[in-house]
C-alpha cells in the first residue's frame, strides 16, 4: 500500500464504521452520553463536597469518553437528522470538552491569589470539580437535543434535569446538618445528661437548667403571645371593616414579623432590663412580642377558612356576634390557630439573640421567681460553641444541638401534623 | 336584658380592638426606645456614623464597615439563594408529582425552622474548617462563610413563598397556554413566571430581609473586626463584620457612647428591614388583587 493512500484509507474505514447501518441506535447513543455526563456531574459535586481530587488519568478518561460520545452524536445529527445549525452548540461543547481534557491536568496544584493581595488560593481539585459539574450539566442538556430531534421538548427535558439537580443542592445541606447532629449527638444523650448540672464549663455534666429554662421561656411566651395574637386576629377578621386602622394594624404586624431578633434583644435590654433586671419576665416579654405576629398570621388564615355562610346561619337563628364567634367560628378554626401558635413557639424555643441580653446567664442556678435569670438551650449552645478549642466541650455541644433541634423540629412537625389531620373542609 | 347583652358585645369588641392595636403600640415602643437610646450617638457623630472610622477611644463611631459587610454577605447569600430557591419552587409547584410535593414541602419548611444558633454551630464545626482547607485561607472565618450560611438559610423561605406564588396562578391561564400547543416548560417560562413575578419578588425581598437581620449564625463564622477588607472584594479575609454580628459581639463589653452607637446601628437595621417588609407586602397584595380581579 502506498503512503499517499493512507489518508484515503483512514477516511474510508471511518466512513464504513460510521455508516448509518453500523451506527448504534439513537437511544443507546443519547442515553449513554446522558449517563456519562451525569456521572461527571455527580463526581464533580461529591469531590467538591468531600475535598478530594479524582486524579489526572480518571479525569481525562471521563472527559475523553464524553468527547467521543458527543462526536458520534454530532455525526449522527448532521448525517441523519440534517440539523446543521442546531448542531453548532454540540460542536462547540465537544471542542471545549477536548480542550479541558488536555488542559485540566496541566493546572498547578494551587493557584494563589497573592498577586491580588488576597491570602487565599484556588486549589486544583476545586477548579476541576466545579468544571466537572458544569460540563456534566451541559452534557446532559445537550445530549437531550438529538434524543428529541431538536424539538422544544428537548429544552423542556434539559430544564427539568437542571431543576432536579438544584433540588439536590437544596436538600443536601439539610441532610448534612441533620445527619451530622444525629450521628454525633446521639452518643451524648443520656439520662445523666438530661438531669445533671453543668460541670466544668459544660465539658461534663448535663443541661437540666438549660432544658428547664427553655421550657419556662416557651410557656411564658405562649401565655403572652397566644391570647393577644388570637384576639388581634379575631378583631381583624370578624369585627374590623376595611379602613385605615385595619391597614395600619396589618402593616404593623408585618413590620413586627420582619424585625431582626437582635433588635428585639436590644429593645428588651433598653426597656425591660432596667425595670425587671436580667430575668425570666424580661425574656418572655421580648419573646412574646416577637412571636405575636406569627400567631396573628396563623390565626387570621384559620379564621378566613371558615366560610361566611356558617356565620350568617348563626346570625339567622338570633345569635349575637360574640356567641357566633365563640360557638360557630372558633371550633373549626382551632386546628389552624394551634398550628400557627405552635410554629411561633417553635421559633421562640430556638432563638438566642432576644434572650441573651435579657434573660439568660451561663450556668445560672435554678430560678425561684420570674425575676431571676435562667439558662436556655440555645444560649448554652452558643457558650459551648465559643468554648470549643478551649475546653473539651464538643461532645456536649453536639448533644445540646441535637436536643435543641429535636425540640424545635418536633414542635414544627406537630404543627404540620395538626394542620394536615384536623383540617376541616367546607 | 337586651341592653346588657349589647353592652357585653361592645366591651368584647373593644377588648379585641385593643389587642389588635397592641401591635402598633409595640412597633412605636420599639422604635421610640431604640431611638431614645441611640440619639446621643446620632448627636455625637452626625452623618459620620455612616463613615468607616470606628475608633471608640478617640470618639469615632462610624459603622460603615459593618454596613458594607452586611451588603457583601447579603449579596453573596442571594447569589446562592435566588437561583436555587426559584428552581426549587418551580420543581415543587409544577414538576413534582403530588406525593413528592406533599413530602418535600414540609421538609423544606422544616429546614426553615432550624434555629440559627445551630447553623452557626455547624458553620464553625464543618464549614469553617472546610473553607480553610479548600481555599487555603489563613482561617476559614470570612465573608464567604457568612454568605454560604446565610444562603443556605434563605433558600427555604424563597422556595416556600415562591411556590405559593406560582400555585396561585389561575389554572385557566396555564391551560390556555397548553391548549395553544406550548410545552409545559414553555408555559412555565412564558406564562407562569411572568404572572407570578411579583409574588416571587416578595419572596426574594423577604429572604433578603432575613439575611440582613440574621444574627447568631453569621456572628459565629465572621472575624468580627470593624474593618473593610483590603481589597474590598476580598471575601476570604478573616476580618470584617456585619451590623447584626457587630452588635451581638460588642454589646457585652461596651459602655457609654459606644453602647449608644450600637443602638444607633440597631435603629438603622430596623429602618432597613421595615422598608423591606412593607415593600414585600405591597408586592404580595398586588398579586392578590391581580388574581381576584380576574
Amino acid at each position: 500500500m502506498q503512503i499517499k493512500k493512507i489518508p484515503q484509507y483512514v477516511l474510508q474505514t471511518l466512513k464504513n464504521t460510521l455508516n448509518r447501518e453500523n451506527l448504534p441506535p439513537k437511544k443507546v447513543l443519547c442515553y449513554s452520553s446522558i449517563f456519562i455526563s451525569l456521572v461527571a456531574a455527580l463526581l464533580g459535586f461529591f469531590s467538591t463536597v468531600f475535598s478530594f481530587y479524582i486524579g489526572d488519568i480518571q479525569l481525562q478518561i471521563i472527559l475523553i469518553t464524553i468527547g467521543v460520545l458527543f462526536c458520534l452524536l454530532i455525526y449522527y445529527s448532521l448525517i441523519k437528522l440534517h440539523k446543521r445549525k442546531e448542531s453548532i452548540s454540540l460542536i462547540i461543547f465537544t471542542c471545549i470538552v477536548f480542550f479541558l481534557a488536555y488542559a485540566l491536568p496541566l493546572i498547578p496544584p494551587k493557584y494563589g491569589l497573592q498577586q491580588f493581595e488576597i491570602n487565599a488560593a484556588f486549589l486544583k481539585f476545586m477548579i476541576v470539580s466545579i468544571l466537572l459539574v458544569i460540563v456534566g450539566i451541559f452534557g446532559v442538556s445537550f445530549a437531550m437535543k438529538p434524543l428529541y430531534n431538536f424539538t422544544s421538548k428537548s429544552n423542556q427535558s434539559s430544564a427539568y434535569f437542571i431543576l432536579t439537580f438544584s433540588l439536590l443542592l437544596i436538600l443536601y445541606p439539610l441532610v448534612v446538618i441533620i445527619g451530622n447532629i444525629m450521628i454525633n449527638g446521639l452518643g451524648g444523650i443520656s439520662w445523666d445528661f438530661l438531669t445533671q448540672d453543668v460541670i466544668k464549663h459544660g465539658a461534663q455534666g448535663g443541661i437540666n437548667h438549660a432544658l428547664f429554662g427553655t421550657f419556662i421561656v416557651t410557656i411564658g411566651t405562649a401565655i403572652i403571645a397566644i391570647p393577644l395574637g388570637v384576639a388581634s386576629a379575631i378583631y381583624l377578621i370578624e369585627y374590623a371593616k376595611a379602613g385605615p386602622i385595619v391597614r395600619i394594624i396589618r402593616i404593623a404586624a408585618d413590620i413586627l414579623q420582619g424585625i431582626p431578633s437582635i433588635v428585639f434583644g436590644l429593645f428588651g435590654l433598653a426597656v425591660f432590663v432596667p425595670i425587671f433586671g436580667i430575668s425570666i419576665l424580661s425574656g418572655i416579654l421580648v419573646m412574646g412580642f416577637m412571636t405575636l405576629p406569627i400567631v396573628i398570621r396563623g390565626s387570621e388564615e384559620a379564621l378566613l377558612c371558615v366560610p361566611k355562610s356558617i356565620r350568617e346561619g348563626s346570625y339567622a337563628v338570633g345569635a349575637t356576634k360574640w356567641q357566633t364567634i365563640r360557638r360557630v367560628v372558633l371550633p373549626p378554626a382551632l386546628p389552624g390557630i394551634i398550628t400557627g401558635a405552635v410554629l411561633g413557639l417553635g421559633r421562640a424555643a430556638g432563638e438566642t439573640a432576644p434572650i441573651m441580653f435579657t434573660a439568660s446567664i451561663f450556668m445560672a442556678p435554678f430560678p425561684t421567681s420570674v425575676f431571676e435569670p435562667i439558662q436556655s438551650l440555645s444560649f448554652h449552645l452558643l457558650q459551648l460553641t465559643k468554648y470549643i478549642g478551649a475546653y473539651p466541650v464538643e461532645q456536649n455541644a453536639w448533644a445540646t444541638a441535637l436536643l435543641l433541634i429535636g425540640i424545635v423540629l418536633g414542635m414544627n412537625a406537630i404543627a404540620i401534623i395538626v394542620r394536615e389531620k384536623y383540617r376541616v373542609e367546607f | 336584658m337586651l341592653l346588657s347583652r349589647k353592652i357585653k358585645e361592645t366591651i368584647i369588641k373593644n377588648i379585641f380592638f385593643l389587642s389588635a392595636a397592641f401591635s402598633i403600640l409595640i412597633i412605636l415602643f420599639i422604635f421610640y426606645f431604640l431611638f431614645q437610646q441611640a440619639f446621643p450617638a446620632f448627636q455625637h457623630s452626625g452623618l459620620d456614623i455612616f463613615g468607616t472610622n470606628w475608633n471608640p477611644p478617640e470618639g469615632k463611631y462610624g459603622i460603615g464597615a459593618a454596613i458594607y459587610g452586611t451588603i457583601i454577605v447579603t449579596i453573596g447569600a442571594m447569589i446562592i439563594a435566588i437561583p436555587l430557591g426559584i428552581a426549587g419552587a418551580i420543581f415543587l409547584s409544577e414538576l413534582a408529582p403530588s406525593y413528592l410535593r406533599t413530602t418535600l414541602k414540609p421538609i423544606i419548611e422544616l429546614l426553615a425552622g432550624i434555629p440559627s444558633i445551630v447553623f452557626g454551630f455547624i458553620g464553625i464545626i464543618l464549614l469553617v474548617g472546610y473553607l480553610h482547607l479548600t481555599f487555603d485561607m489563613l482561617s476559614g472565618y470570612s465573608y464567604l462563610a457568612g454568605a454560604l450560611i446565610l444562603g443556605i438559610m434563605a433558600v427555604p423561605i424563597i422556595v416556600s413563598m415562591s411556590d405559593d406564588a406560582m400555585k396561585a396562578v389561575p389554572r385557566e391561564i396555564k391551560e390556555a397556554s397548553l391548549a395553544l400547543g406550548a410545552t409545559k416548560w414553555q408555559t412555565i417560562k412564558k406564562v407562569i413566571m411572568p404572572t407570578s413575578i411579583s409574588g416571587i419578588s416578595a419572596a426574594v425581598i423577604l429572604g433578603i430581609g432575613r439575611a440582613v437581620g440574621e444574627t447568631m449564625a453569621v456572628s459565629l463564622v465572621l472575624g468580627n473586626i470593624m474593618k473593610i477588607p483590603i481589597p474590598p472584594w476580598n471575601i476570604f479575609e478573616s476580618k470584617g463584620t456585619t451590623v447584626t454580628s457587630f452588635i451581638v459581639t460588642e454589646m457585652g463589653e461596651s459602655s457609654g457612647l459606644q453602647t449608644k452607637a450600637l443602638f444607633a446601628s440597631a435603629v438603622i437595621l430596623f429602618i432597613i428591614v421595615a422598608i423591606m417588609s412593607i415593600s414585600s407586602n405591597i408586592l404580595k397584595q398586588r398579586v392578590q388583587k391581580k388574581f381576584k380581579g380576574g
